[in-house]
């Protein structure tokens, strides 16, 4: 069923080319539709899923046996939520009005085609294949920003797929590390969970762990991974930055836990510390820089930054050697919420910047000012995700970073205590953009100011409605991510 | 059922926001849904209900109805109420009036979850809630771009104090793996107890605008008077003495933490009584006497008597609202805040004595409820020690001196021009019933009246001496004599202090300008310069090891080029040759379908000749198969 879901969306995106070009109209349609089959396949998955074990609905299939390369998917408490979340955002995007450059059929492709690799890499149970769907990702990214993207759209798409392409090879590395490792040669990934074949210490298990991490760390990114990162936001489509944030970086943080953490957690307890304090550095960092920036897009992409700081924080204290064990539990849960809530928050800040974008034709937050009085609707949803940003109580992210700061207290209480001083920042820095785009005069230039049309409502209201669900009642969501941060922190 | 108190006011606000085509409805809706609250409020208290909601994983959201809870969980929407009536005809004009009687319910909603939580996760929901509804109303005006900045800075400066809450969770989870209070009875480990401590007193002393926090009451004023009204008395600043007395018990072992306490009431008791003496301004006045009474109540927290700070919060509620309900009628009467140019006594002698009322509880005068509960405290200081009594004694003498001084200079004989009409019946109405609750808490005096504190508020008394209030009647003649040599001289406003110094007192000494100096300048320019290092340094780093990349991939192409590009050169030209040939072969045929393959693989070869120059990514695609091949080959021959 799972198979489904990662090739439904492929082989519709082969169909849209094929598609004559008369038939344009057809290309939004066809791909939302297409699209609501991995959504529902997911949300079957989530009923079917059972608490507490292991990987699930799992489907292999042989590909290359001679090394030890399967075709298989499943899923279990962490992927199921990231995938979800995934799909949700993309049916979103493709929802969400974008300019399309004459090319829909291409544009909706691209879509179904990185739709289809980000459930990929996040249903993979074999490292080959999710290697190779982690480097198609960028493909995909790399078009959607250099084709329908603006600014110098071509150099930041090149950019983003230089500097994420050294960081695959790196993993690359790491991923061949650990097969090397194994007995039996196998790129099985539960086969490599189960049995840990990496050495806890030695040369070869650093050298593993630093080329995962780092190739995890330019893709999360981690500071000072992450100058990629402004310019493809900034140049990308609106649709596309939401991906970007909400997906890709996914896929990162996803990695650190996937392959760092428990494939060779005692070689991660040696660096649990070390990149705890990147985790407080890219927190600090981040949202400071955030706080200094005039233009909305790139300020909405170096929060992004600072939140995945609290993802790699929560998850440097679940694999950390000291604690108890119900905080390094509760650190790794909000680890993984956070990476749900960020999707769906920043996806939606991206969105609007995009709305944004469309009506003012600049992204420059002092060009602005009093545009709550022509657009009530984009100034409440904007509140609504900006707020949640901030992690106000109420709304998905503080959920996540409630656990995640209670957690690493009772870990690394200087590093939490550190951390905490982002929360700070991030709500002056979220507070004064709403203050400066959303209240006090009306410039004359925004007389003529529209507020949000249909499909910008309808795209923005599900993804809102999960922010507020999630945070009042989490339950749902805790419960199936407890019981794998449960199992992990215990072994 | 303990969800009532909560869920009333919550969805009362929708309510009132679906009836904003009705302005007359909005007060009576509003005042309703409060008093409503307190209907179930009383009924939780007295049933002393519990309940709890799950966030899964061992999160549980407990509320309970104990101690001091059921005294606030009635009190908060009592005096809401009384706000909420008085708003609606003071701001009867104001075309967002539904948004904001909303946002008071749905901010009494978020107290009485701040009052009833059982536990730290609960709290910091309830802790922030209040935080932000008190940005929606103080910048309630956001069409003037200084409200929404002065709402940021009361925002921001409280959300500092809010970590403490994180970091007591962290801590007592740590300690308990749980969040709720009781488990920390009994609890022995006296550093991560101490931890708990800092963190619910750095929270509550920068709710209850305590020192150094103090100055952002100032920045709240940009809000309209009702919700200054609300904030000062019982919600949002009342939060934090609230907790002290709540959590003191449990946090009482900690060695440090009472001191801790008495010394931050004690210097903002009086450093924020002198605030108020020497302000000009009507509400910063009342802002700085609010955070000197928060400093009483700390005071008695810290010397164990957490029912006599729960008398004064009580008898404070009524009055602090009172008196800035009667700051709002005088901004519209005199349409200013400056006290020297007031005095509206003769043009509004009913709204005087009511105001009148609010300022002999503050200076606490007998009989008032006020003055019963400020012998509570005086009574508690002296029991913590001879110094503390007599620095609550000096602060009991500030705030009957400023209280005097606001009632002679805002509500004294004069003749200033009034521009309002009277009074509106709602903001009478409003400002009677708190007067008489003021009024009301006389009863205390009573043989008796202790006890009933002690029972209410589920915290004890200090036994006072009789030579106290001896003391303090003392004091009251002492303050009324140098108000009346004020008044002879002149000097009401001035005080007979040079304009500098009095001005740097009245701004919170300083304090802003510091906070500015210290915090706020030094973060920003860390930030400027962070992102400018963000450019300059690590993307230069990026940039240089793309520039090395890039040169090698050049030396690459001039290695390969010539073979592949002659190549590809070979196979397009050929094929246009014969393509050409085919056609003047066949040149009375259309012969398209060949043209147009020809034509087809010279922009091919175009294109793959476009491979070769400078794509460098095509290349690091190139690397990256090869490694994988590498690899694989490595790993089966091993």
């Amino acid at each position: 069923m799972l198979t489904v879901a990662v090739f439904v969306p492929l082989a519709a995106a082969v169909a849209l080319l094929a598609l004559p070009k008369r038939r344009e109209a057809w290309a939004r349609p066809t791909a939302i539709a297409v699209s609501l089959v991995p959504l529902a396949v997911m949300v079957i998955a989530w009923i079917r899923f059972q608490l507490g074990s292991g990987f699930q609905l799992v489907e292999s299939v042989p590909w290359i046996p001679a090394l030890g390369i399967t075709y298989k998917v499943g899923i279990d408490g962490l992927s199921l939520p990231l995938a979800a979340m995934s799909a949700l955002l993309f049916t979103i995007s493709m929802i969400y009005p974008a300019d399309l450059r004459g090319k829909a059929r291409q544009y909706f492709a691209a879509f179904l085609f990185l739709e289809a690799i980000s459930l990929g890499v996040f249903l993979s149970l074999d490292l080959i294949l999710f290697f190779v769907f982690w480097d198609l990702s960028l493909v995909g990214m790399y078009f959607l920003i250099g084709i329908w993207g603006h600014g110098d759209a071509q150099r930041s798409a090149l950019k983003f797929f230089l500097y994420t392409l050294v960081g695959s090879l790196a993993l690359l590395l790491g991923i061949l590390g650990i097969y090397l490792s194994t007995p039996d040669r196998t790129f099985d990934m539960v086969e490599i969970i189960r049995t840990n074949p990496v050495p806890a210490t030695g040369l070869a298990s650093t050298l593993i762990f630093l080329a995962l991490g780092l190739g995890f760390a330019v893709k999360t990114p981690l500071a000072p991974f992450h100058t990629w990162l402004p310019p493809a936001h900034v140049d990308a489509p609106a649709p596309a930055s939401t991906i970007l944030a909400g997906v890709l970086l996914k896929m990162g943080t996803y990695g650190f836990i996937r392959l760092s953490l428990q494939m060779m957690p005692e070689t991660f307890q040696r660096f649990a510390f070390p990149l705890g304090v990147l985790a407080v550095i890219s927190i600090l960092y981040g949202a400071l820089v955030a706080m200094a920036q005039t233009s909305l897009k790139r300020l909405i992409a170096y929060t992004s930054v600072n939140h995945m700081g609290y993802v790699i924080l929560g998850v440097a204290a679940a694999g950390a050697m000291i604690g108890p064990e119900s905080a390094r539990s509760l650190a790794l849960t909000g680890a993984t919420i956070e990476m749900v809530a960020h999707g769906l928050i920043t996806g939606a800040l991206f969105l609007i910047s995009g709305s944004i974008l469309a009506r003012g034709e600049t992204y420059e937050i002092g060009a602005f000012g009093g545009l709550a009085a022509r657009s009530p609707k984009l100034a409440g949803f904007t509140m609504l995700a900006a707020f949640a940003s901030l992690g106000l109580p109420g709304l998905a992210g503080f959920v996540a970073e409630f656990q995640i700061f209670a957690g690493t207290l009772g870990v690394y209480p200087w590093l939490a205590g550190v951390g905490l001083l982002g929360i700070v920042i991030t709500a002056a820095l979220f507070l004064r953009m709403i203050q400066q785009v959303f209240l006090g005069e009306l410039p004359p230039r925004w007389e003529g100011w529209r507020d949000l049309g249909r499909a910008e409502v309808v795209a923005l209201v599900p993804i809102l409605a999960f922010v507020v669900i999630i945070g009042v009642v989490p339950a749902w969501l805790v419960d199936v991510i407890d019981t794998l941060s449960r199992n992990l922190v215990g072994s | 059922m303990v969800w009532l108190p909560v869920l009333v006011p919550a969805l009362g606000g929708v309510l009132v926001l679906l009836l904003r085509g009705r302005r007359t409805a909005l007060g009576p809706a509003a005042g309703t849904v409060a008093v409503l609250t307190a209907g179930v409020g009383l009924w939780v208290a007295a049933t002393e209900a519990t309940g709890s909601w799950t966030w899964g994983a061992g999160m549980d959201l407990g509320l309970a109805a104990e101690g001091l809870s059921r005294l606030m969980v009635v009190l908060v929407p009592t005096i809401a109420a009384a706000v909420a009536v008085y708003a609606a005809g003071h701001l009867a004009d104001d075309p967002a009036l539904a948004r904001l009687l909303a946002m008071i319910l749905g901010f009494v909603a978020a107290m009485e979850l701040l009052v009833l939580a059982a536990d730290f996760l609960t709290l910091l929901v309830a802790w922030e809630l209040v935080g932000a509804a008190s940005w929606i109303l103080i910048g309630h005006e956001w069409r003037d771009a200084e409200r929404p900045r002065s709402a940021r800075e009361a925002f921001v400066t409280t959300r500092f104090g809010d970590l403490g809450l994180y970091v007591a969770s962290g801590a007592v989870f740590a300690l308990t793996g749980g969040f709720f209070f009781s488990d920390l009875e009994g609890v022995d480990d006296p550093v991560l107890l101490g931890v708990v401590a800092g963190g619910v007193l750095l929270a509550a002393a920068a709710k209850s605008a305590q020192f150094p926090f103090s100055p952002w009451l100032f920045s709240a004023m940009a809000g309209p008077t009702p919700v200054s009204a609300l904030l000062h008395s019982a919600t949002m600043v009342a939060a934090g003495a609230y907790l002290l007395a709540r959590l003191q018990p449990f946090l009482q072992p900690v060695p440090w933490f009472a001191p801790a306490v008495i010394g931050i009431g004690l210097v903002t008791a009086l450093a924020g009584g002198l605030v108020a003496l020497a302000q000009q301004d009507f509400k910063r006045a009342l802002a700085g006497s609010t955070s000197a009474q928060y400093g009483l109540m700390l005071v008695a927290i810290g010397a164990g008597f957490t029912g006599a700070a729960a008398g004064q919060l009580t008898a404070h509620a009524a009055f602090k609202s009172l008196l800035f309900l009667g700051a709002g009628v005088a901004l519209h009467a005199g349409g200013t805040l400056d006290l020297s140019k007031l005095r509206l006594g003769r043009a509004l002698p009913r709204v005087a004595t009511l105001f009148g009322v609010g300022a002999l509880a503050l200076a606490a005068v007998p009989p008032l409820g006020g003055a019963f509960t400020k012998e509570t405290i005086l009574a508690a200081a002296f029991h913590a020690g001879v110094w503390v009594g007599a620095g609550v004694a000096v602060a009991g003498f500030l705030s009957a001196l400023y209280a005097g001084r606001l009632h002679l200079l805002a509500y004294g004989p004069g003749d200033p021009e009034v521009r309002d009409g009277p009074p509106r019946r709602a903001e009478m109405g409003a400002m009677a019933f708190l007067a008489a609750l003021s009024l009301g808490l006389g009863l205390l005096w009573l043989p008796g009246g202790d006890r009933i504190i002690e029972r209410v508020a589920d915290g004890l008394l200090a036994e006072g001496a009789r030579w106290e209030l001896v003391l303090s009647l003392g004091m009251l003649v002492v303050a009324l004599g140098l108000l009346a040599v004020w008044w002879r001289r002149g000097t009401l406003v001035s005080l007979g202090l040079p304009d500098r110094l009095r001005g740097f007192v009245a701004g919170w000494w300083g304090l802003p300008t510091a906070a500015r100096a210290v915090v706020v300048e030094p973060v920003v320019g860390t930030s400027r310069g962070l992102s400018w290092f963000d450019w300059r340094a690590v993307d230069r780093v990026v940039r240089a090891v793309a520039a090395f990349a890039r040169a090698l991939s050049g030396a690459l192409r001039r290695a390969v080029e010539p073979v592949v590009d002659g190549f590809v050169r070979l196979v397009a030209g050929g094929t246009l040759a014969s393509a050409e040939v085919s056609r003047t072969i066949d040149d009375e045929g259309v012969d398209g379908a060949v043209e147009g393959v020809a034509e087809g693989i010279g922009v091919a070869g175009a294109r793959s000749r476009r491979l070769q120059t400078g794509m460098s990514h095509h290349y690091y695609t190139m690397l990256v198969i090869g490694t994988v091949v590498a690899m694989i080959v490595a790993a089966l021959w091993r």
